[in-house]
């Protein structure tokens, strides 16, 4: 089932998510990526109800995308998880949010109906040129924590105690990738549910990118059209 | 028929102006001036105060310095009911902006969504536009100390130095001729009484003619916005020599 | 969390991955609320009647000559075979193609509805959209009507100026790109099948033989699906439907037991 952690190193901030796209016992997809580029320096990974997660991390991305648009200067790691965790707050008790959803920025128009609670559980690793690498635990019900080390799902179990015995502050990135691989080694020897597959992203002051993927069962790649 | 395009502020006149926006920047043109200097270590606002009597009490120690937030002050050239009403929705918005991103809201930003509250009443049929200028000195952590300038049409821009009110062009020239950019904080309070000194109708100037405030940052990186008390600023007057009345009329 | 398997029952509850804290959410309504002071039951009720159409097997696989579809033709109700010739791929224009699982009522109407969206795309920009555009305006829909009820589980399967393209979107608002899909409650059958059999690089032959044997064999282990195998290709020129086939018939082409030459004959066991 669910997996999706980060920590922050040395000057750098990692998350890595499970890749498993499921519906009761069945597996559809195995190489969805879960950690979405927020912006040039912000990563969001979310795991959650598969409608709720796409919906709201592409809401947020939208929003942090025309903040940048409307300031010219981008929101930092600390402003945009405020930002995520009121909109994760606001929706929790909706119904009647729909009235502050028209006065509100309408980025996407699909959503005027009535507002739901997202049911979606988020890790923001962003870098930021005065504060360095920062990582934001936001779960659903809109808690907001900073954290060194967050994890959510079935994994963190794991994950958790793994870098709760490994983590230390000040890591490299070989250090950190290390660590995150020992991670996934454990849910995949230890997770009944284990997913098989996991994707590794970074940030740090070159911006946010793809690591590494780790794969151990591979689906039929996407040819390039 | 001369009222035909002047009643009305949504409606241009045939040679393209907003007949009642100029009025209502004719009105700034009358009141108590103010100025703001942008320096290196702060940014300095001075005001004068048009309405001087024995038997008024105010419960404000300002009438023209408002602080919006810890990091935004404002000095005010116009109608003053107009303005309560502009700082107010100022002050929400910087408080609406810290609740959703917990940081202080960017000093443009915030002259931006007050100009564009100024703006619509320039465009929304059966309205008046706020009779209102503002100098904004504030701080972010983005591009510094700041300084705005903003109209009743809603038009707003960055300046190094900048005068409303009574006499603002006069004032202008002036800070244009004396203005260094590597000017200190004192240097700009003292630049900001002489300019003001010689723009004001009275002969003699004295503290409770007088307003100044001061936005800069603390030894420990804090902003700060301080308001001179009327003792220091008969001390400041004497000391750079602005207050002699003789001097000015030779 | 429990692991739910309400999914792989041949009639899924639509709510069945919801938990009690949803439920105390009531959504805004948007239509007139039924006469009733039990909501949270006539809800219940309205979705049992819902329930039934979900046993179906569907499935769609990309392969290098286009994007291959198969469906069942089964409609149920419970124990109830309620017709033996549903037509579960819907055309939506002649480049695209919608499977229906789920509700058939929902998936009709969305998905008609999702052609009309589509042809005024086509009128506006002067060129068909994309499968991920399609795909993406039907997952936004039944994302906005998330919790109302709705019940689809469908695969947008199509040829667009990119080259194939195959999408899986549900009534929760999910929506996956993927190779390879199948949906419904024969679906891990067909899976099995489909996952053992298949090679990027097959003939169309190859292909619509591999999707009507995955149906076939689904047909044969759930009950809840059956009646005809339909399959229908999408190229670069449109689609075509290729077969569709009495899974009957098709039984005794591919069921894998070879008749017994030898008769066993009972032998009396001695000493027992």
């Amino acid at each position: 089932m669910e997996c999706v952690f980060g920590l922050v190193g040395n000057d750098f901030a990692i998350v890595a998510a499970d890749t498993s796209a499921v519906h009761s016992i069945l597996v559809h997809k195995s190489n969805e990526d879960k950690i979405m580029i927020l912006d040039s320096h912000k990563l969001i990974a979310a795991s959650g109800e598969s409608g709720d997660r796409v919906q709201f991390t592409e809401y947020i991305q939208k929003n942090v995308a025309l903040y940048q648009f409307r300031n010219g200067i981008p929101l930092t790691t600390a402003a945009a998880a405020n930002f995520t965790r009121g909109e994760l707050a606001t929706a929790l008790r909706k119904s009647l949010s729909y009235l502050f959803f028209l006065v509100s920025t309408i980025v996407n128009n699909d959503i005027w109906f009535f507002q739901n609670p997202y049911f979606v559980n988020i890790l923001l690793a962003g870098y930021d040129k005065e504060t360095g690498p920062s990582l934001f635990y936001i779960d659903y019900i809109a808690t907001l924590h900073k954290v060194d080390k967050g994890a959510f799902g079935y994994g963190s179990y794991f994950s958790l105690a793994m870098m709760d015995r490994h983590y230390h502050s000040g890591m490299t990135v070989e250090e950190a990738i290390d660590l995150v691989d020992k991670c996934i080694m454990e849910i995949r020897s230890r997770l009944v549910v284990a997913p098989p597959n996991f994707v590794i992203k970074i940030v740090d002051k070159d911006g946010a990118r793809e690591y590494a993927w780790r794969e151990s069962v591979k689906d039929a790649a996407v040819p390039l059209a | 028929m001369s009222r035909r395009y002047d009643s009305r502020t949504t409606i241009f006149s045939p040679e393209g102006r907003l007949y009642q926006v100029e009025y209502a920047m004719e009105a700034i043109g009358n009141a108590g001036s103010a100025i703001g200097i942008l320096s290196k270590d702060g940014v300095v606002l001075v005001g004068e105060k048009k309405v001087t009597s024995k038997l008024l009490q105010t419960s404000t120690s300002t009438e023209k310095m408002y602080k919006i937030d810890d990091h935004v002050a404002c000095a005010v050239a116009g109608i003053m009911s107009d303005a309560n009403i502009l700082i107010n929705t100022a002050r929400v918005q910087a408080q609406r902006y810290t609740y959703a991103y917990q940081e202080p809201m960017p000093v443009e930003q915030l002259v931006q969504s007050l100009c564009d509250t100024k703006q619509g009443y320039t465009q929304f049929g059966g309205l008046r536009p706020f009779g209102v200028s503002f100098l904004f000195a504030g701080w972010d952590k983005n591009y510094g100390f700041q300084l705005y300038m903003s109209d009743p049409s809603g038009n707003y821009s960055g300046w190094k130095a900048a005068a409303i009110g009574a006499n603002n062009q006069a004032a202008q020239s002036m800070l244009k001729q004396d203005y260094k950019d590597d000017i200190t904080r004192e240097e700009a309070v003292q630049l900001a009484l002489k300019v003001l000194s010689k723009t004001m109708d009275s002969t003699s100037l004295t503290s409770e003619k007088l307003e100044l405030a001061e936005v800069f940052l603390t030894p420990s990186g804090n902003v700060k916005y301080q308001v001179c008390s009327s003792d220091s600023l008969s001390k400041l007057l004497v000391k750079f020599g602005v207050t002699q009345p003789a001097t000015e009329a030779s | 969390m429990k692991l739910d398997t309400a999914g792989m029952e041949s009639a899924a509850p639509v709510w069945g991955s919801h938990n009690e804290l949803v439920d105390g959410f009531s959504a805004a309504p948007s239509f007139e609320l039924p006469n009733t002071t039990d909501f949270d039951g006539f809800q219940k009720e309205a979705i049992q009647m819902v329930k039934p159409a979900k046993g179906t097997t569907t499935l769609a696989f990309i392969f290098k000559e286009g994007v291959m579809v198969a469906a069942d033709s089964r409609a149920s109700m419970g124990g109830y075979i309620s017709s033996q010739s549903v037509k579960k791929i819907i055309e939506i224009n002649p480049y695209m193609l919608g499977t229906m699982a789920g509700g058939a009522a929902d998936c009709q109407f969305w998905h008609r509805n999702l052609g009309i969206k589509c042809r005024l795309h086509e009128l506006a920009n002067k060129r068909r959209i994309s499968v991920t555009g399609a795909s993406k305006l039907l997952a936004n829909i039944l994302y906005s009507y998330r919790g109302m009820g709705l019940s689809v589980g469908t695969m947008i399967a199509g040829w667009d100026e990119t080259g194939p393209g195959l999408y899986y979107v549900d009534n929760e608002g999910g929506r996956l790109k993927g190779m390879r899909f199948s949906v419904g409650s024969g679906s891990p059958y067909a899976y099995g099948v489909l996952d053992n059999g298949y090679r990027y690089d097959m003939s169309v032959e190859e292909a619509a033989e591999l999707a009507r044997r995955a149906i076939y064999h689904a047909t044969f282990r759930d009950g809840a699906s059956g009646g005809v195998a339909s399959v229908y290709y999408v190229g670069p020129n449109g689609w075509k439907k290729l077969s569709g086939d009495d899974v009957g018939e098709l039984h005794y082409r591919y069921y894998p037991v070879m008749p017994s030459t030898v008769e066993q004959e009972m032998v009396e066991v001695t000493g027992a």
